[in-house]
């Protein structure tokens, strides 16, 4: 049986690459077949914002890809709500269904998994 | 029991080498390295051209050796190599550009062969950040 | 069913090891490496919080204690042998990169 692979992805979308390489691995996992999951929490909550223009910076979308995970079979997708609280982030404005997780419930989430990568 | 190992960060951070004594000493206890992979800054790891002091530590150069030594499987994903300009000959020409940089026993491969090592591995040990 | 978390920044200079506290479960396993050792630092917000960890265990890498200057610290020294041992002995590794 395949392992599982938990993504978390705690960057914002555009301070780098790290939140386009977290993305990649998934939609990588998911090309494959792959039981995975990505969780956003700290500045990766940044990457649900709707509305974003990344074009004024130059940079691709990444929210074209988020919407692809489901396509990908990434559909066990979690926010973490205090992440979001904190940010002033409303959580009935996703640009992706994400289930809302509080930090507490966070530890049965990674124990869903068989591995974890963080980004 | 058998390990992935993914590499995050560059030559420079104090984790990499750290990923680099980690490999050792599973390798030491008698255990297995299912693969190497180096994804985002880890990639310069695989660079030959890089030029460290004679009083340094030479992580770049370590892992090239360790890799060789123990005969891992070194891979470095091709994406986030081609964005850093850690490209190796064949990829060089593709591309039209002036250097070569990563060598074998490194290979130039996709994020497939991240997930093919952590579900071959009884874990999969990643290091980067600082 | 049980993670162990590996953290190397400072927390007086980043987020991470407050955010892996808020994440960290019982039964988990915090490895200080890098910078990450500085929390140990007696007396500090930081170092106190530490030391109310309910169930999980703290290790430090012995290497990044003797590096700065602490000797003896509140968590379990570990060398490499060590830290090989400890992502055995937990479900998983999460390294917060």
């Amino acid at each position: 049986m395949a392992k599982s692979l938990l993504i978390v992805s705690r960057s914002a979308p555009w301070s780098g690459l790290a939140a386009r390489e977290a993305l990649d691995i998934a939609l990588a996992g998911g090309a494959y077949d792959l039981p995975l999951g990505m969780l956003f929490m700290d500045d990766g909550v940044f990457q649900l914002v709707e509305g974003q223009r990344p074009e004024a910076l130059k940079q691709k979308n990444l929210g074209a890809n988020l919407q692809a995970l489901p396509l990908f079979g990434v559909d066990a997708l979690f926010a973490c709500s205090a992440s979001l609280a904190e940010r002033g982030l409303d959580p009935a404005m996703l640009a992706v269904p994400a289930t809302l997780t509080a930090p507490e419930a966070l530890p049965a989430v990674f124990n869903q998994f068989d591995e974890v990568i963080t980004l | 029991m058998k390990f992935a190992i993914a590499v995050f960060s560059p030559p420079q951070a104090p984790a990499t080498r750290r990923a680099l004594r980690f490999t050792e000493a599973a390798l030491a206890a008698g255990h297995e390295i299912s693969r190497v992979f180096f994804y985002g800054e880890g990639v310069h790891n695989a660079s030959a051209n890089i030029v460290v002091p004679q009083d340094e530590f030479d992580t770049a150069a370590a892992w090239r050796l360790l890799i060789t030594d123990n005969g891992l499987d070194g891979v470095v994903c091709i994406a986030a190599a081609l964005r850093r300009g850690t490209l190796n000959a064949e990829e060089a020409a593709r591309w039209d550009r002036p250097a070569a940089t990563v060598l074998p026993p490194l290979e130039l491969s996709g994020l497939g062969q991240l997930h093919e090592a952590a579900q071959s591995a009884d874990r999969l040990v990643c290091f980067g950040g600082d | 069913m049980s993670t162990l978390h590996v953290i190397s920044s400072s927390p007086f200079a980043d987020t991470r090891l407050g955010s892996c506290l808020r994440t960290l479960g019982p039964n988990d396993g915090l490895l200080l490496c890098g910078e990450a050792v500085q929390a140990l630092r007696p007396g500090t917000p930081m170092a106190l919080r530490l030391g109310t960890l309910a169930g999980a265990r703290l290790y430090a890498l012995d290497e990044d204690c003797l590096a700065r200057g602490l000797e003896s610290v509140e968590a379990e020294q570990v060398d490499y042998p060590g830290f090989v041992e400890l992502s055995l002995r937990y479900t998983r590794v999460n390294t917060w990169l």
